[in-house]
Order: C-alpha cells, then structure tokens, then sequence
C-alpha cells in the first residue's frame, strides 16, 4: 500500500497509508491531507491511483505544487519522490513500512500526535505575532519578562542593565550581554560582555547573522527569533 | 570621605594618567567615573582598562555607547563619527567586554550620578545653561546630581522654588536646603579655555565639593594623535582647552 509522509520543517507530522483511488490534499478539513497553513490552497492538489501508478494532479492553486522541486500540473510519482506544498514536503512511498500499514476504516490511516500539531499550531501563532508586531520579533521563552520583544530598532541591547532594551538573567551576565544587530537585510547578534555566554542553538557565538526559529540564549534567558519579512 | 569623580576622558591617556597620580596624593576612598572614556584620543583600550582598574562606579557616555556599536553615528558632528570610526577600529574586545558592564546612572550616597542628564540619560541631553538645568532639577530625587557630557565644569544651584543660578566658584560648600546640578569637566579634553585636566573632588563630610586642574604632557598627547592621524581639529583643540 503506497505510504505518503508528511514533513514540515523537516519533522515528521504525518504519515497517510491509503487504499484511497484518490488523496485530496489541501488547507480545508474536508481534505484526506490537510496542511493547515497559509500558501496552501484550500483543495490544493490531488494523487490519483491506477493499479501501480501514482499520478499527482494541481488543482490550480494558487502556489503551486512542485515534485523534487521542479513545478507540475501533473506527474506520474515514483518512489522516493518529494512533492512540495507550502511549507510542507510530501514523500511518496510506493509501499508503506510493514507496521505501519494497518489501515483505519475509511482506508486512510493518520497518525498524529499533539507535538505534531502544536508545531504546525506555533508556526501559525508566530505569522500572527510578526504580523501584529510588525517585524522580527524575540519570542521570550524561559526566564523573560516578556513574551514578546520586537526587533525593529538598528540596535537593540540585550543584559542585566536596567536600561538596555531586552532585561536577560544571570548571576555573570553583564549590563549589556550582547546586541542584535540589523546588517543590510540581514539581522546578526554579537556578544559582547565576557563574564558571561551568547549562545545560539546551543553554541557559544560571538557574532552570528540570525535565521528563523533560532534559539538564542543570553545568560539563563532563552528566546527564540522569529523573522520578521517571511 | 573624599570621593573624586572623573568623566570624559576620551582616550587621553596622558590626562588620565596624571590625574589618577593627582587622586592618589589627595587621599581619596573612592573614584566615580561619568562616562566617555573613549571617542577623540588615541589610547582607548589603555584608558578603559585604567578607568576599569580604578573606578568604583563607572557610567557610560555617548561616545562609549557609539563605539561599542549600540547607536548610529547620525547624531555625531563630522569629526566626532571619524574619531568613533577610528575608536570602532581600535578597540579590542576585551575593553568592549569591560565597557558593557559600565551603567548608565547611578545613585550613590545622595549624589545621582549621570553622563549626559538625569531625566533621559539616553537620549544625551546636554545641560549648558540654567533653563536646561531648570528642566532637570525634578528628575532627580538626591540633592546633587554629578554630570559630564558638556566639558565644562559648571556648578547650577537651585534653593526651593528660587529660579536656579550658576555658581562660578572651584569650590563651595554644599547648603542642605540647596539642590545641585554639577558638571565636573572633563580630563581628557577640557573645553572651557583651561588646557589642563579637571576633575572634580567631594568632601561628604563638610560636604563641599571642589575642581581640581592638572597639566599633563598635552604635546606627547598631539603627537601621538598625529600618529594614530586623527582629525587635526581634535588635535589642536586639547591644547587650547575649548
């Protein structure tokens, strides 16, 4: 029974085994694959099964559909092959792994858990954050004083000192631990105080050009970066 | 107790050194810095690392914020940029580690300590005349407030609901029913006609406050930013004293 796994950001959120003729993949509930997410039509695309073959049809959306990255209207699928909707990558598999391929009542088996969901569920909440914010924003997520923190200035200061503009904790941390920086289009964070550590997914940094979701620690303060013009 | 305060020493590193001399033989607790230790000179590192050294408190200045990236330098007159660019350069990351532990204000015993204004310290205010005074005699709950910022050691007093007025003495005793606003001029480019470096020493006992004036080597000083091909304005000025 072919199997089609479902990533976004490169984590796995779904896995579909179907005995379907046809998937509806699409934003809408009433899809088999629902991809919850905005560049995501509402009934985005379909795969259509024939004996062995696997066709994938776009339902002319508005962003298209795009299989081992090269646009499609429609396309015979081959194993292994990665369709791509949005923000989430589809694999195909002609057949499913063997435990996995316990099929529920209506022929299509989902498993999801809530992990799953709430990646997909933060990735929304953070549009609208930036949104609201109006730009890049420093989400706070432990030992904060806030859970949001925007990043619009030139220079913003980050420490223990009571006037820079991010408040961190740290018994070492110095008045002003580290700056974020806007460089062209790009945003850097630099490190300046010494007593104490800049780290940046988990390593130490003295400057370091800022992607989305990046989790940037100063002192015992954790946040995560979100970019603004996404 | 005898506190000395020091502010804007702009990378003078002969100033400085003579006037941590000077300190020594006055028989000083305690030394405060205002803020501005680099921007203008040419020894940066060599000065944060004494003011580090020596200094209890120790406050930024906008010159030190600029130089450590924190501002851009659209609000800097032509030759103050080119002298933050050439400190920018200069500037190791161990100073820029001491600097970022420097404050911003700070309050000790009943003197409010500041660079440039107790109201907005980062905003850079400078406090000239009595009107600016004036405005700023309310931001402040000590009875003396210790800036630096202008170069000019200036001494504003305002009693109750009088209007303020500028003291023109080098050193007075402080009244109780007086509030202060103190300038203590500035060691390593003093502006108001008199070359050599000021500083200003604190009596908490009396109280009384008083300006000390130092000479330095100010020719070493020229030469050294002629080498390092500073802006010749900034060299002939520390000579002239304005």
């Amino acid at each position: 029974m072919p199997e089609i796994v479902v990533k976004f950001d490169d984590k796995i959120i779904e896995r579909v085994v179907s005995e379907k003729k046809r998937i509806s993949i699409g934003r809408t509930g009433d899809n088999d694959i629902v991809l919850d997410n905005r560049g995501v039509s509402r009934k985005h695309a379909q795969i259509e099964f024939n004996g062995q073959a696997a066709v994938i049809i776009d339902n002319e959306s508005l962003n298209g559909t795009f299989v081992n990255n090269r646009k499609i209207t429609e396309e015979l699928l081959r194993d292994g092959d990665s369709i791509t909707i949005g923000k989430f990558t589809l694999t195909y598999y002609t057949e499913g792994k063997r435990e996995e391929s316990s099929a529920g009542l209506d022929g299509t088996m989902v498993l999801n858990t809530k992990k799953q969901r709430d990646l997909i569920q933060s990735d929304k909440l953070e549009k609208e954050i930036v949104q609201r914010m109006g730009g890049s924003v420093l989400l706070g997520e432990e030992n904060c004083d806030f859970s949001e923190y925007r990043i619009d200035r030139d220079v913003t200061t980050i420490g223990k000192a009571k006037f820079v503009h991010i408040h961190a904790r740290g018994f070492l941390l110095s008045g002003i631990q580290a700056k974020i920086v806007k460089e062209a289009d790009q945003t850097a964070i630099v490190n300046l105080g010494r007593k104490s550590k800049t780290k940046v997914n988990g390593e130490q940094i003295s400057k370091q050009m800022l992607k989305n979701g990046d989790i940037v620690q100063v002192g015992k303060s954790i946040f995560r970066y979100v970019e603004g013009s996404r | 107790m005898k506190i000395a305060l020091i502010s804007d020493v702009h990378a003078n590193l002969e100033a400085l050194e003579k006037v941590l001399r000077d300190i020594e033989k006055e028989g000083v607790e305690k030394i405060h810095f205002l803020g501005d230790a680099v921007g203008y000179g040419c020894d940066p590192n060599k000065c944060v690392r004494l003011i580090n050294k020596h200094c209890d408190i120790k406050l930024l200045g906008n010159h030190d914020y600029a130089a450590m990236g924190l501002e851009s330098l659209e609000n800097f007159n032509y030759i103050a940029q080119t002298s933050i660019e050439w400190t920018q350069k200069k500037l190791t990351d161990k100073s820029i580690a001491m600097l970022a532990d420097f404050d911003m204000s700070a309050v000790f015993l009943d003197y409010f300590l500041v660079h440039s204004s107790p109201g907005t310290p980062e905003d850079w205010d400078y406090i000239l005349g009595v009107n600016e005074a004036e405005e700023q005699f309310s931001r402040f709950e000590e009875s003396v407030c210790l800036v630096g910022h202008s170069h000019l050691p200036t001494i504003f007093a305002k009693k109750g609901e009088n209007k303020t007025s500028i003291i023109s003495k080098k050193a007075i005793e402080l009244n109780k029913d007086t509030k202060y606003i103190v300038n203590v001029g500035s060691v390593g480019q003093p502006r108001d006609n008199d070359p050599r470096a000021c500083y200003l020493i604190i009596d908490t006992e009396l109280p009384k406050i008083y300006y000390k004036r130092v000479e330095y080597d100010v020719e070493k000083t020229q030469e050294k930013m002629r080498k390092a091909v500073l802006p010749d304005f900034l060299i002939d000025r520390i000579a002239l004293g304005r």
